[in-house]
C-alpha cells in the first residue's frame, strides 16, 4: 500500500508540457537549460518575497542568489509531493530567517540606535506607503512573513503554512495578531489614513 | 471579551475568504447583528487595502541571471576543490587511528624497529667468513699488521684496515684506501736486518703462521660488505709483534738491540708465552659490525672448528668468491646528512664516533660501549718507525755513495795533506744513521747509567721511550756539532801552514824591526 502511495506521488499528473513539473522533469533528464525558464517564471516572485520579508531592498539580490543555487543544486532530489512554489518559496523564507537572523547577531555589536525610528519617520513622511511600509517593518518576523504572504503576495492559509512549516490555525492567528498590531502602531495616523 | 476577540479573529480570516462554510455563515450572522463588528470589518478591510498597495514591486535586475550562472559556476568548481580535500582528511583519519593504536600499545614501534633491527643484524651476520681465507692473507701481510697496524681487506682495489691509538687512548680503526703501497718485502728485510739463519726463518714464519687462524676468527667478512672486527685483535697484534720481537731479541740479540729501543729488551719467551695463553683464554663473542649502512656492536659466536669442517666446501667456493671479490668487497659507506641535523633532537646514546670521508671511514670505540680485554702488553706505538728505519738502514750499507751536498752550499773537500789524511769524506745522512745505530750499544750503556742515577730528565725520556725519534734527533744533533767541531778544526788545520809561515815571517821581520830599533 505505502509503495503504490509512493509510486503515485513520484508520478505526478503533468497538466501540460509548460508547467513547473515537466521543466523539473526534463531537468532532472539532464536537460539542465530548463532551468533558466524556471529562473525567468519565478525570479521576481522571489526576489519580491524577500523584499518584503526584510522590509528593505539590501541584499535582495544577494539573497535571491542563494535562493536559485540552493534549487539548482537540489532539484534533481526533488519529490513532486507538493507545489514547486510552495517548495521554492519556503527555502526563499528560510534564507531570509537565516539573513535576518545573522543581522540580528551582528546588530548586538553595533551601536545603539533610536528607539522608535519608524513613528519619527511618520511624522515626518506623508507618503502613506512609506508609513505602511514602515509600520509593517516594525512587526517581528514570525507576524510580519505571514501578513506579507497573504495581502501582497496573495498566497493561501495553505500555502503560508506549507511556506512556514507550521500549521493553518497558527498562520490565521499571526495574521490576525499582525493586523491588531499594525492597527496600534498606525492609531495615532488614523485619520491621515482614513482608517 | 473573549468572545469577542475570537470573533475578530474570524473577521480577519473572513475578509481573506478562508474561512469554512460554517464560519462563514456563523460570522456574518453576527456581522449583521453587531456594529461593533461591522465596524471592526471595515477597519480590517481598509488596513488590507493599506498593506496590500503599501509594496511596489521591487525593480528588474538586469543581470540577475547571469550573476546566477557565473555563481553556479563558481559554486559547481568549488565542489570540486571539495574533493581535494579528500586526501588529506582520510590521512588526517588515518593519522588519528595510528594514534590511538600508539596510546593503547606504546611499544609498538619500539617494537617494529627492534625486529628490524635484528633482521638486519641477521642479514649483516650471513656467511661471516675469516678475513685472513678471503683475503688471501700471507705472512707478509700478518708481519705488516703487527708492526704497521694495516691488515689489507681488499687488494684489487688497494684497501685497508688500519688499527691505532687516538690521543686520548682510545682505540680506532680505519676502513681506506693505502695511501701508498707499502714497500714490499718488509719481513725479508726484517729478518735481513737481524741477520737470520735459513732454521731462523723458518721459526720466524712458523710463529707467524701461527697467528693466523687467531686472527681468522677476529676479522670476518662476507658477501654483504660487513666486516665483523672482535675488539681483542688490538691485543692480539701486540701479541704478534711481542712474538715476533722476543723471537728476534732471543736469536740476533746484537742486530736486534743495535735497531730496538731499550725498553722492548724486556721481553722474554716466559711474558710472550703468558700473554699468549692469556689471549687464547679470553672469549670475546662481542664484534664490532661496520657495514655499507651502519655501525653496530653485536654478540656474534664464530665457531673455528665448525667453520675448518666446511673449509674444504668454501675451499671450492672460494675460487668463485675470488672472481668476484673485486666487486664484493669494496667498502662504501653511506652518509647520511640528516643525521647531523636531527643531532640536537635526537637523544642517542653515543657509542662510535664515526668519521667519514670519501675514501676513508674512522670508527672511534669508546671504553664504556665495547670492553676491549686489558692486556699487560708493552707499548709499540712507534716501533714501526724503528724497524722501518733499522730496515731501511740495512740497504743503506752500500759501496760508497757518490759525494753528498750538505746544507746549502756544495762542500766537496778533497785534501792530501795534515794528520787527518783522508782522500775523501762524504757527508751522508744515511751514513751517520748507520754511525749512529753501530754506536747504539754505546748509548744503551749511557742509558743505563743514567736511568741508575735516577736523574729526572732521563726517566722522563725512558716514560717516552718508545719514542726513540726524539733520542735520534739528540743524538744527531750531537754528531752534527761534532762534525761541525771537525771540520772547524779541519778548516783552522788546513789554514795553519799558511799563517804558521806568516806568522814566522811576521816574527823575523818584527823582530828586525826590533833589532833596528834598539
Amino acid at each position: 500500500m505505502d509503495y503504490e502511495q509512493k509510486e503515485n506521488m513520484q508520478q505526478p499528473k503533468i497538466l501540460s508540457l509548460d508547467d513547473d513539473f515537466s521543466l523539473i522533469k526534463q531537468f532532472i533528464d539532464g536537460d539542465e537549460l530548463v532551468f533558466s525558464e524556471l529562473l525567468k517564471r519565478h525570479k521576481d516572485k522571489v526576489r519580491n518575497i524577500i523584499y518584503l520579508t526584510l522590509s528593505n531592498t539590501d541584499g535582495v539580490d544577494d539573497i535571491a542568489q542563494e535562493v536559485f543555487i540552493t534549487v539548482y543544486r537540489h532539484l534533481k532530489n526533488f519529490r513532486f509531493e507538493s507545489q514547486f512554489t510552495t517548495w521554492l518559496y519556503r527555502i526563499t523564507i528560510n534564507k531570509c530567517k537565516d539573513h535576518l537572523r545573522k543581522k540580528n547577531i551582528r546588530s548586538i555589536f553595533l551601536p545603539l540606535k533610536d528607539e522608535e525610528p519608524v513613528f519619527e519617520s511618520i511624522n515626518e513622511d506623508t507618503d502613506i506607503k512609506h508609513i505602511v511600509r514602515n509600520a509593517i517593518a516594525t512587526l517581528p518576523d514570525k507576524l510580519r512573513i505571514p501578513l506579507v504572504l497573504k495581502d501582497l503576495e496573495g498566497f493561501s492559509y495553505q500555502e503560508i503554512a506549507d511556506t512556514m512549516e507550521c500549521e493553518i490555525g497558527t498562520v490565521k492567528s499571526r495574521i490576525f495578531r499582525a493586523r491588531e498590531a499594525l492597527k496600534k502602531i498606525l492609531k495615532p495616523l488614523e485619520k491621515e489614513l482614513m482608517l | 471579551m473573549k468572545k469577542n476577540k475570537t470573533d475578530i479573529e474570524l473577521l480577519s480570516a473572513y475578509i481573506d475568504g478562508e474561512l469554512s462554510p460554517a464560519e462563514k455563515k456563523y460570522i456574518e450572522d453576527k456581522i449583521k447583528s453587531s456594529l461593533e463588528l461591522q465596524k471592526e470589518l471595515s477597519d480590517l478591510k481598509k488596513l488590507k487595502e493599506l498593506t496590500s498597495s503599501s509594496v511596489d514591486l521591487i525593480p528588474e535586475s538586469p543581470f540577475f541571471e547571469t550573476r546566477l550562472f557565473a555563481n553556479l559556476n563558481a559554486k559547481s568548481q568549488s565542489k570540486f576543490n571539495i574533493k581535494k580535500w579528500i586526501p588529506i582528511s582520510s590521512l588526517t583519519l588515518v593519522t588519528l587511528a595510528l594514534m590511538a593504536v600508539l596510546k593503547f600499545n606504546p611499544n609498538l614501534l619500539d617494537n617494529l624497529i627492534k625486529e628490524q633491527q635484528s633482521n638486519l643484524v641477521g642479514f649483516y651476520k650471513e656467511n661471516l667468513q675469516p678475513l685472513l681465507y678471503a683475503a688471501d692473507l700471507t705472512n707478509e701481510d700478518i708481519f705488516n699488521f703487527a708492526v704497521y697496524q694495516e691488515l689489507p681487506l681488499d687488494k684489487t682495489n688497494n684497501q685497508i684496515l688500519k688499527l691505532g691509538y687516538d690521543p686520548k687512548g682510545s682505540e680506532f680503526f680505519e676502513i681506506k684506501k693505502a695511501n701508498q703501497i707499502n714497500d714490499a718485502d718488509n719481513l725479508k728485510k726484517f729478518v735481513t736486518a737481524l741477520n737470520f739463519d735459513e732454521n731462523e726463518i723458518k721459526n720466524i714464519d712458523s710463529i707467524i703462521g701461527s697467528y693466523s687462524e687467531q686472527i681468522s676468527a677476529l676479522v670476518l667478512v662476507n658477501d654483504k660488505n660487513a666486516m665483523a672486527i672482535n675488539p681483542n685483535i688490538w691485543n692480539t697484534r701486540k701479541l704478534i709483534l711481542a712474538d715476533i720481537l722476543a723471537f728476534a731479541e732471543k736469536h740476533a740479540s746484537y742486530d736486534f738491540n743495535k735497531m730496538m729501543p731499550t725498553q722492548v729488551m724486556k721481553l722474554d719467551d716466559h711474558s710472550v708465552a703468558k700473554w699468549v695463553n692469556e689471549a687464547k683464554a679470553m672469549k670475546d663473542n662481542q664484534y664490532i659490525f661496520c657495514t655499507s649502512d651502519s655501525i653496530f656492536k653485536e654478540d656474534f659466536v664464530f665457531d673455528m672448528t665448525e667453520y675448518e669442517k666446511n673449509l674444504e666446501e668454501m675451499t671450492e667456493n672460494l675460487a668463485e668468491l675470488n672472481e668476484q671479490k673485486a666487486v664484493l668487497r669494496e667498502y662504501h659507506f653511506k652518509i647520511d646528512t640528516n643525521v647531523s641535523k636531527q643531532k640536537k633532537n635526537l637523544n642517542w646514546t653515543k657509542q662510535f664516533e664515526v668519521s667519514v670521508d670519501s675514501n676513508l671511514i674512522k670508527v672511534s670505540i669508546q671504553n664504556f660501549v665495547v670492553d676491549i680485554p686489558e692486556m699487560d702488553l708493552p707499548n709499540f706505538d712507534s716501533i714501526a718507525i724503528v724497524i722501518h728505519e733499522a730496515t731501511q738502514n740495512i740497504q743503506s750499507v752500500r759501496p760508497p755513495s757518490p759525494p753528498m751536498t750538505v746544507g746549502n752550499n756544495s762542500y766537496n773537500y778533497e785534501y792530501k795533506t795534515g794528520p787527518k789524511k783522508k782522500t775523501k769524506t762524504d757527508i751522508n745522512l744515511d751514513s751517520l744513521m748507520n754511525i749512529k745505530n753501530m754506536q747504539n750499544s754505546k748509548i744503551r750503556i749511557e742509558q743505563k747509567e743514567s736511568e741508575k742515577k735516577g736523574s729526572k730528565e732521563n726517566s722522563i725520556q725512558f716514560f717516552y721511550g718508545d719514542s726513540l725519534i726524539i733520542m735520534q734527533n739528540q743524538e744527531l744533533k750531537k754528531e752534527m756539532d761534532k762534525l761541525r767541531k771537525e771540520l772547524q778544526k779541519f778548516r783552522e788545520d788546513f789554514q795553519d801552514p799558511q799563517q804558521k809561515n806568516n806568522d814566522t815571517i811576521k816574527k823575523d821581520s818584527s823582530s828586525d824591526v826590533e833589532i833596528i830599533e834598539i
